[in-house]
């Protein structure tokens, strides 16, 4: 299992995947707003989405986790 | 004892050296993916260049028993030789013998060819592979370290020094390399720290692998300790090799120059799509990096730390200089605690050695936050201004995207010594955001209209094409030029070539005091 964290604070503005989908690293699985950028947050391993933790329009902070995969 | 004796004497002895701590332990080395000390010099040097120093030095220990174990060369190959013909001194540490731990006469041997190296102008590597201080010896180890520290500072600036850590580096050690220009670390065989695992288990209780806590990854990702790591021993001789073809000598020579086989009038109209219109998408601002260089060849430094500020070297007409630049691609490309110091020691290392700046800006500002506050951004986003100000190295700047605030003056800008300063047509080049400053300046405006939203839409539109452009600053002189973005190349190579003979100075003093 592990986890994908908020690479800065900022607000979640699209999530491009649903629990049960299945990611490979590389994969851009979130946009979130910060500093004015649409920053992609990139998935670091492959596996199955277990658990998003957040939803679109939610403030999050650095390191906050977004995506739990299994 | 005739001539004849007393050569097969000095073979016997030879031999004796050579073998540092013996068939057993070398074999112990080689079982853990480790070359020997003297195969990892043969590795680096140019094949036969070797000339070794002290072959036969001993130490002068009594205690512990002691003087019973004596091995000839106690613990460092130490020397001189070439790579690609060029003259290298080398220590290189024998865990072999001793656990590779430091003594008086260990120490005295690396002061012995650091002197050399200063005197006669040519880089010092250092093969780590060390248990310590070696402990028989007491404060002498360290009085030893004390020595070596002394010679890394006042290297400093006079000759390149590069670290590669292939073994344990740890406690007081660790500062030999800390000082040095690089660091290169081997991946799972190398780690570095002051206090170990257990040491930290005892006072804290935290539990740490050597790993997790010293590894090549930690030192390469989150401390910044280090500047690259390698799968193996052999890769991370090939990164020194590769590092010293961009630096020169010492500083009073320039790095060496390689003719040019690549174009240096070469356009790329890929360049004009590279920076998206939608201000608030991302790129990679390696694709500009990699398009402009010499056949595309970018050596990138620290490539996995900061990734939000690039770092490294390449070449423009065969010309060595050092990139800078803001990466959107993370953190917004913003500029925090960690890019600074990335920056300013890169840019520093630059000008201690002639090499001119390249800088590539994209940068919407410092990171905002707690953390970054308290932890002394202040201080540390100082560091950038100081380093450029103090850069008396040719200085070439352009300006893709977003140069906002006090960023905008920080990277590389023509007030703070830009010789040539560029910028796209997509640059955005203003005191703030059009949102923010549209806020600021309208407020009761916008406040007093019947419909705020629009208005406020309405002033941010107007904002951002009155003063989000690279015109009002190229109308004050701050931008030489607004260029083509896929001129980039012929014409970084036209102002890199005009400022070849750049000379510059700045104020005397004993020395600054840089923001630390």
């Amino acid at each position: 299992m592990s986890e994908i964290t908020a690479p800065m604070g900022g607000k979640v503005i699209d999530i491009k995947v649903n629990p049960g989908d299945t990611v490979n690293e590389g994969d851009e699985v979130m946009i979130i707003e910060a500093m004015k950028m649409e920053l992609p947050v990139v998935s670091s391993e492959s596996g199955t989405v277990k658990e998003i933790k957040c939803k679109k329009g939610d403030a999050i902070e650095a390191d906050a986790v977004l995506v739990v995969l299994e | 004892m005739d001539i004849e004796d007393k050569i097969k004497e000095l073979q016997r002895r030879n031999r004796e050296a050579e073998l540092g701590g013996g068939e057993e332990r070398i074999a112990q080395q080689h079982a853990k993916g480790k070359m020997t000390a003297r195969e990892r010099i043969d590795y680096l040097l140019d094949k036969g260049s070797f000339q070794e120093i002290d072959k036969f030095v001993v130490h002068q220990c009594h205690d512990f028993g002691m003087e019973k174990k004596k091995i000839p060369g106690d613990g460092v190959v130490t020397g001189y030789g070439t790579i690609n013909g060029r003259l290298t001194f080398v220590f290189s540490q024998d865990f072999t013998v001793f656990g590779g731990s430091l003594s008086g006469p260990f120490g005295q041997k690396v002061c012995k060819i650091m002197d050399l190296a200063m005197k006669n102008g040519a880089p010092i590597i250092g093969l780590n592979d060390s248990g310590g201080a070696r402990i028989q010896e007491g404060v002498v180890s360290l009085g030893s370290y004390g020595e070596i520290f002394k010679r890394n500072v006042w290297a400093s600036g006079v000759v390149p020094q590069i670290s590669v850590i292939m073994g344990p580096c740890a406690g007081g050690a660790v500062y030999s390399p800390a000082l040095t220009d690089f660091i290169i670390m081997v991946k799972k065989t190398s780690n570095m720290f002051i206090t170990g695992p257990q040491v930290i288990k005892a006072v804290t209780h935290e539990e740490v692998t050597p790993e997790e806590l010293g590894g090549a990854i930690t030192h390469n990702t989150k401390s910044g300790v280090a500047h690259f790591s390698e799968d193996n021993d052999k890769a991370a001789l090939d990164r020194v090799k590769q590092i010293l073809s961009y630096l020169p000598q010492n500083y009073r020579e320039s790095p060496p120059v390689v003719e040019c086989t690549d174009d240096p009038n070469r356009k790329d109209p890929a360049l004009n799509k590279v920076v998206p219109t939608n201000p608030k998408l991302p790129y990679d601002m390696k694709d500009i990096i990699r398009s402009v260089l010499d056949h595309h060849e970018f050596l990138e430094i620290h490539e996995r730390y900061a990734t939000n500020m690039i770092v490294g070297f390449g070449r423009l007409n065969g010309h060595v200089v050092g990139v800078v630049a803001n990466q959107p691609r993370f953190l917004a490309g913003c500029l925090d605690i960690d890019a600074s110091i990335k920056c300013a020691r890169f840019v520093r290392m630059c000008d201690c050695f002639n090499i001119p700046l390249v800088t590539f800006v994209d940068v919407p500002g410092f990171l905002p936050g707690v953390n970054q506050e308290h932890g002394g951004i202040i201080k540390h986003g100082a560091k950038i201004i100081y380093a450029y100000c103090e850069a008396t190295v040719p200085k070439i700047t352009v300006i893709t995207r977003k140069a906002y605030g006090g960023a905008y003056d920080v990277m590389s800008s023509k007030h703070h010594g830009g010789d040539i300063n560029y910028a796209y047509p997509t640059a955005e080049i203003a005191v703030m955001g059009p949102e923010g400053a549209v806020n600021i300046v309208f407020r009761k405006e916008i406040a007093a209209s019947d419909n705020p939203e629009e208005t406020r839409k309405r002033l941010v539109e107007e904002y951002r094409n009155n003063f989000a452009s690279p015109f009002k600053a190229a109308e004050l002189g701050y931008i030489d030029e607004i260029i083509f973005p896929e001129d980039t190349r012929p014409k970084l190579i036209s102002a890199l070539m005009m400022l070849l003979n750049k000379r510059e100075r700045i104020p005397e003093r004993r020395h600054g005091n840089i923001p630390l």
